[in-house]
């Protein structure tokens, strides 16, 4: 109970106030027109949602591209980042500027750089074609490789900064001492290194797969309205369909499944770093 | 051939010469200390025989093979770092049975070798703990249990003791040595604290700018320094410094500040020299002519014995230590009479 009588807590007011009231409370107040019928509380919404097959596709394109998203973000990132820690410091420097920088370009800058790179006439069309991997050009724009690709470069830094804060704080030794012991490097990669980094491994996870299932301009400007996810079906029901009801029905689907996914890769997580 | 065998290793990082090809041989069962200050290479040299660092030049034999080129996990070489280097993830049994688990023992074996070597430590209460509850002292016990668990040929203890206090460190000293000796374990010992090498090791090696300058027992090593450096690391004396008049019968006479002195050795007339005493062969009122008078400066008492400060010009140093004074502890400023043995006489060509 002390915690209540400190008087420090009073500072967090202002953020508290700020928060509840220009955020939390509208959220709420959105997030419950889809729990409101014209008979008061209802379920409706969800069960019409889940009866139309369309809408079960939305759901899978989201998760299966913000799986994919994250996943390339970790294979790339997680090396990226024990390079990182390793570097020089002049070096280290100027891969934190190259990770950071980027951030300030803003989404809808990079995604059009995207639809250049990505096109039937693109540098990748042209690479995969010069060392033979393709017969003829194609176009990967309006594709979900496109938008896995395009996604997976915008938040990449969200993989390696919090891998690499962790991975900085390990001791080199204590890979070497495990060495001293007989240990093959992959015995100390799997038993010393992926452990302790695995609270960074999570948070990188949480950070992009929470921003990836629910990135909207990205997949607007890189697959197109063809393709839709919970996101872009949400922003449809509120801009386009005007239907409040149902653009609250995907948001709550969409955050119960980004938290679920987030809260039970940390869990999942910690019973394995408390295994090895 | 010794057991460990390391000849002729050179090291540089970037043109800075770290190791100047260093000898080393170490028997079977034997405790070796590399005594330096920092920067005289001894960790270099013990991380170049555990294989966490290559040398330029030269090769490292153990056990009859070369191991020279061989990676860490495959040498047969434990190591208890400084900071001790365990695993915050696991616990302290975990750490113990961490070497067996990834050398595939057998789960019996395993679990059994992790509880000899936990009591051995005097930590089998601890098993089930975070090695990150541990005191300084404990968590060093653990290090040294989890290298000793696999039964290494040769155990490297990179200055084990540096984080302990004093008291705590005395005690681990010995009870580490006993560890040893009833293993029977090779051991070869970074430090820098003479006293911690004068303790625990069969020899010591006295290493300067990256080469050994002595490698004999303690007790030689404190008697019959090999160099100006190795008295000077090794051990208090004073040191008087002098030129040779002549040599005769593998006797140098010495004009030195306080007359003429008598040392074994052998140098050209005329030789700038360094003679060398250690304060606790000199002797007050020696009987004999062999003596000269010199000015207390200061004397400090330290209860079994009294340390004596003689007036002195830079950079001679005339320190005596003495059990012995039947007047009580004199009084700055007296005249007093000095002497020792010429057999107790060091002499060094100057540094």
């Amino acid at each position: 109970m002390k915690g209540w009588r400190d008087p420090v807590a009073l500072l967090a007011i202002p953020a508290i106030a700020y928060l509840l009231l220009l955020y939390a409370l509208p959220l709420l107040w959105l997030l419950m027109k889809s729990f409101i019928g014209p008979g008061g509380l209802t379920l409706k919404p969800y069960i019409d949602f889940f009866a139309d097959p369309f809408n079960w596709r939305v759901v899978w394109n989201t998760l299966v591209v913000a799986l994919w998203v994250t996943l390339v973000c970790l294979i790339v990132g997680y090396p990226a980042a024990f390079a990182l820690a390793r570097a020089g410091v002049a070096l280290q420097i100027a891969m934190l500027v190259a990770i950071i920088l980027p951030l300030s370009v803003g989404v809808v800058v990079k995604a059009f750089a995207w639809q250049i790179v990505l096109r039937r006439d693109g540098v990748v069309s042209q690479f995969l074609v010069a060392v033979g991997v393709w017969d003829e050009p194609q176009r990967l724009l309006f594709t979900q490789a496109g938008l896995v690709l395009g996604a997976a470069n915008i938040f990449l830094p969200f993989m390696i900064l919090p891998i690499y804060s962790v991975v900085k704080l390990i001791d080199p030794r204590l890979t070497e001492a495990g060495a001293t012991l007989g240990a093959t490097p992959l015995y100390r990669f799997l038993r010393i290194v992926l452990p302790l980094t695995l609270p960074g491994v999570v948070s990188g996870i949480a950070f992009v797969f929470s921003m990836a299932v629910s990135m909207y301009v990205i997949p607007s400007l890189l697959i197109g309205d063809r393709f839709q996810t919970l996101s872009t079906l949400t922003g449809r029901s509120f801009l386009f369909m005007r239907n409040e009801q149902l653009g609250s029905t995907t948001a709550v689907v969409l955050l119960v499944l980004a938290v679920s996914v987030v809260v039970g890769s940390s869990w999942l997580a910690r019973r394995l770093g408390a295994r090895a | 051939m010794s057991f460990l065998d390391v000849s002729g290793a050179e090291k540089s990082f970037g043109s800075a010469m770290v190791l100047g090809g260093v000898d080393l041989g170490v028997a079977q069962g034997e405790f070796v200390s590399l005594l330096g200050p920092s920067g005289c290479g001894k960790t270099t040299l013990l991380r170049i025989v555990a294989g966490l660092l290559a040398v330029d030049r030269g090769t490292v034999t153990l056990d009859g093979e070369d191991i020279t080129a061989r990676p860490p996990h495959k040498r047969d070489v434990g190591v208890v770092f400084q900071n001790y280097a365990l695993f915050p993830h696991l616990t302290v049994a975990e750490n113990v049975a961490f070497g067996l688990k990834a050398k595939r023992r057998g789960a019996a074996e395993t679990r059994e070798a992790v509880k000899r070597f936990l009591d051995l430590v005097h930590l089998a209460d601890f098993a089930d703990r975070s090695v990150r509850a541990l005191s300084g002292g404990q968590q060093q016990r653990v290090a040294v249990a989890r290298a000793l668990a696999v039964r290494p040929k040769l155990l490297l203890l990179d200055e084990p003791f540096s984080a302990l206090d004093r008291k705590l460190r005395e005690t681990m000293q010995i009870e580490l040595r006993r560890l040893l000796r009833e293993l029977g374990t090779t051991s070869v010992f970074v430090t820098h604290d003479q006293d911690e090498a004068l303790t625990m090791s069969d020899r010591i090696a006295v290493m300067n700018r990256g080469a050994i300058e002595q490698l004999d027992r303690p007790e030689a090593i404190y008697r019959r320094p090999a160099t100006a450096f190795a008295l000077g690391f090794v051990g208090l004396s004073s040191r008087l410094s002098g030129r040779v008049i002549g040599t005769e019968g593998g006797l140098a006479t010495v004009e030195t500040a306080f007359g003429r002195l008598v040392a074994p050795g052998s140098f050209v007339a005329g030789a700038p020299v360094l003679l060398a005493v250690r304060p606790e062969r000199i002797k007050v009122d020696p009987p004999g002519g062999y003596a000269f008078t010199a000015r207390l400066r200061d004397a400090v008492f330290q209860g079994s014995k009294v340390q004596l400060h003689f007036e002195t010009t830079e950079p001679d140093q005339l320190m005596v230590e003495t059990t012995d004074l039947p007047d009580g502890v004199p009084a700055p400023g007296s005249e007093m009479k000095l002497g020792w043995a010429v057999a107790d006489t060091l002499l060094y060509p100057a540094p």
